[in-house]
């Protein structure tokens, strides 16, 4: 007899079919290989049992139920209208203050953020005064708490871009001393752009600030954030600071830099929750990148793995980001509706998130 | 197995990424008469455990730095002896032009991706990021024989396969590897715009394209 087959997904969306078993050796393999990475607990049989009946439910859209639901909020600002498909947007032209409303109450955003279109931290600088005044235009109409929005993007602080060498050009060279010497100067260059940015963001009425995709140029740039985020705290104590993470797992481009101690480097969400808290964060915004070459449900297993940890040890309420490429969602311009429901179900149902 | 207790410390020194120790554990096994060709190979395999490490997130980029370090001492150290066993090349596995394409500013994935290569024994010619197409083209006449293109941009990573087709026109193409990565990338695209490995990660990448040049 054949064996029933289950539409599901491929990390880059592509429609395949599944057995059940299939769907379970998939979530067995992810789930083991985020507790084989992070030296955490795998996923047990009954959570197992659940996130096969998510992803082989065949309904179009999953969700949870009522009374279940989490915080949702938005992140990039108007990006999502106006930027193009390849920037998770629509490419619909719409000014900032229209933006900001029809994610309030057309599309229920819980909270949302003004964002500069190069979504930057280092790019503001010279406009800060222009994202001033619309911030607080903004604040008159808005009633959901609106945040700034930008990545510290540490990239942008060398060469060519910014005053310090290349790390990646010094490690190719073998001067792994410079390398990590130029990685520090870039980290404490951030950190005071950050207590820039961020407290003439919130002299204007913003409602806290929202850092993203922070570590994505390694662990320098999550240090550099970290002690950005500490001198926000202690100038702004009302703040509401969100940092969201780059990935699973710190890149070790410096391999020892510390925050207050702890070497950032290979932290693991549940990790990275302690010294993201640590620094004064009142969200943390966890995230796993999706692998293109495996399924849903390996996708899937494995985020829920590292984030369900993180939410059992974070000290602070944990926002998953969830998106085209992370969170299991695949990688694709727009991501499948079914897939993106399947993902945000498990997140909340079983990592048990606070908000997504 | 000749040699089998030097080869592990060999490869024990690779994986403890200090290069010291490293340095020892190839002057201890050339004094004991373990010919150069096999040292090098025992390090390969310590290599690439470092790698396997690396992406493990068990060890970091300096930690990789170190043991290529340690591995081109050895070069250094065994360059006598295996220029006269004719094996002075043989650590070279390939030359590689590497860069983010035309448009796109990204390179940090690229940038490991280089480093990662060059310790697994490429040369590796790293030409940045927004590297105008021709630059690629002009690397591959002059003799690299694998090229790695990234793109972090969907509207960008179409130059991947402008710069795959002028290597078509200009006669070349069967003479290199094309190699493409980045975020958006995925198989299904590298096999649409016919290049020949996708690296899903810095180490995906590097283990396709030693198959390649073996």
């Amino acid at each position: 007899m054949k064996m029933t087959q289950y539409y599901t997904r491929m990390g880059d969306g592509k429609r395949v079919q599944m057995t059940r078993e299939e769907i379970l050796s998939d979530i067995q393999a992810g789930t083991a290989d985020a507790a084989d990475m992070a030296g955490i607990p795998a996923l047990n049989d009954d959570q197992i049992e659940h996130l096969i009946d998510i992803i082989s439910c065949q309904d179009r859209v999953v969700g949870v139920a009522p009374g279940k639901e989490v915080v949702m909020t938005y992140d990039i600002g108007q990006l999502d209208f106006t930027g193009d498909n390849g920037n998770s947007g629509n490419g619909v032209d719409m000014g900032r203050l229209e933006a900001a409303l029809l994610h309030e109450r057309a599309l229920g955003a819980d909270t949302f953020e003004l964002a500069n279109s190069d979504y930057s931290i280092k790019p503001v600088k010279p406009i800060i005064s222009m994202e001033k005044q619309t911030m607080e235009e903004i604040q008159q109409e808005i009633v959901a708490p609106f945040f700034y929005g930008a990545m510290p993007n540490m990239g942008l602080y060398y060469a060519p871009d910014g005053p310090y060498q290349n790390p990646a050009d010094l490690m190719r060279e073998f001067k792994i001393e410079e390398s990590m010497a130029a990685s520090e100067a870039a980290a404490e260059h951030l950190a005071r752009d950050i207590e820039y940015v961020g407290t003439h963001i919130m002299a204007a009425g913003s409602d806290g600030f929202n850092f993203d995709t922070t570590g994505s140029a390694g662990d320098a740039d999550f240090v550099g954030t970290l002690n950005g985020v500490k001198a926000l705290r202690a100038a702004c104590p009302e703040a509401y600071i969100n940092v969201g993470a780059a990935g699973e797992s710190v890149m070790g481009i410096h391999g020892m830099i510390e925050f207050e101690g702890t070497v950032c480097a290979g932290l693991y969400p549940h990790q990275q929750a302690q010294v993201i808290a640590q620094a004064g964060a009142d969200v943390f915004g966890a995230v796993c990148n999706t692998n293109t070459s495996r399924s849903l449900a390996w996708n899937l297993a494995r985020s829920v793995t590292f984030i369900k940890k993180a939410v059992e040890d974070s000290p602070i309420p944990v926002h998953v980001d969830m998106g085209m490429g992370v969170g299991g969602i695949p990688m694709k311009e727009t991501p499948p509706v079914d897939a993106v429901a399947r993902c945000n179900k498990a997140m909340v149902e079983i990592a048990n998130v606070d908000g997504v | 197995m000749a040699f089998e207790a030097e080869s592990k410390v060999l490869f024990d020194a690779m994986v403890a990424v200090k290069l010291p120790g490293i340095v020892d554990a190839v002057n201890k096994a050339k004094d004991a008469g373990m010919p150069a060709t096999d040292i090098i190979n025992a390090m390969s395999s310590g290599m690439t455990e470092v790698g396997v490490m690396f992406q493990r997130g068990k060890l970091f980029l300096p930690h990789v730095l170190s043991a290529a370090a340690g591995m081109n001492k050895a070069m250094e150290i065994l360059g006598p002896e295996l220029a006269k066993s004719g094996d002075a090349g043989a650590a070279k596995k390939g030359t590689a032009v590497m860069g983010t394409v035309e448009g796109d500013v990204h390179d940090i994935g690229k940038s490991i991706c280089s480093t990662m290569l060059q310790c697994a024994g490429f040369d590796v010619h790293d030409l940045g990021r927004d590297v105008p197409k021709a630059k690629f083209i002009e690397e591959i006449k002059a003799g690299c024989n694998f090229c790695g293109m990234s793109a972090l941009m969907t509207t960008t990573m179409t130059v991947m396969k402008e710069i795959i087709d002028m290597a078509k026109a200009e006669g070349i193409r069967d003479k290199v590897c094309m190699m493409v990565g980045g975020a958006p990338i995925t198989q299904a695209y590298a096999d649409k715009i016919g290049a020949d490995v996708y690296g899903e990660t810095a180490n995906d990448t590097v283990a396709k394209a030693k198959e390649v040049a073996a």
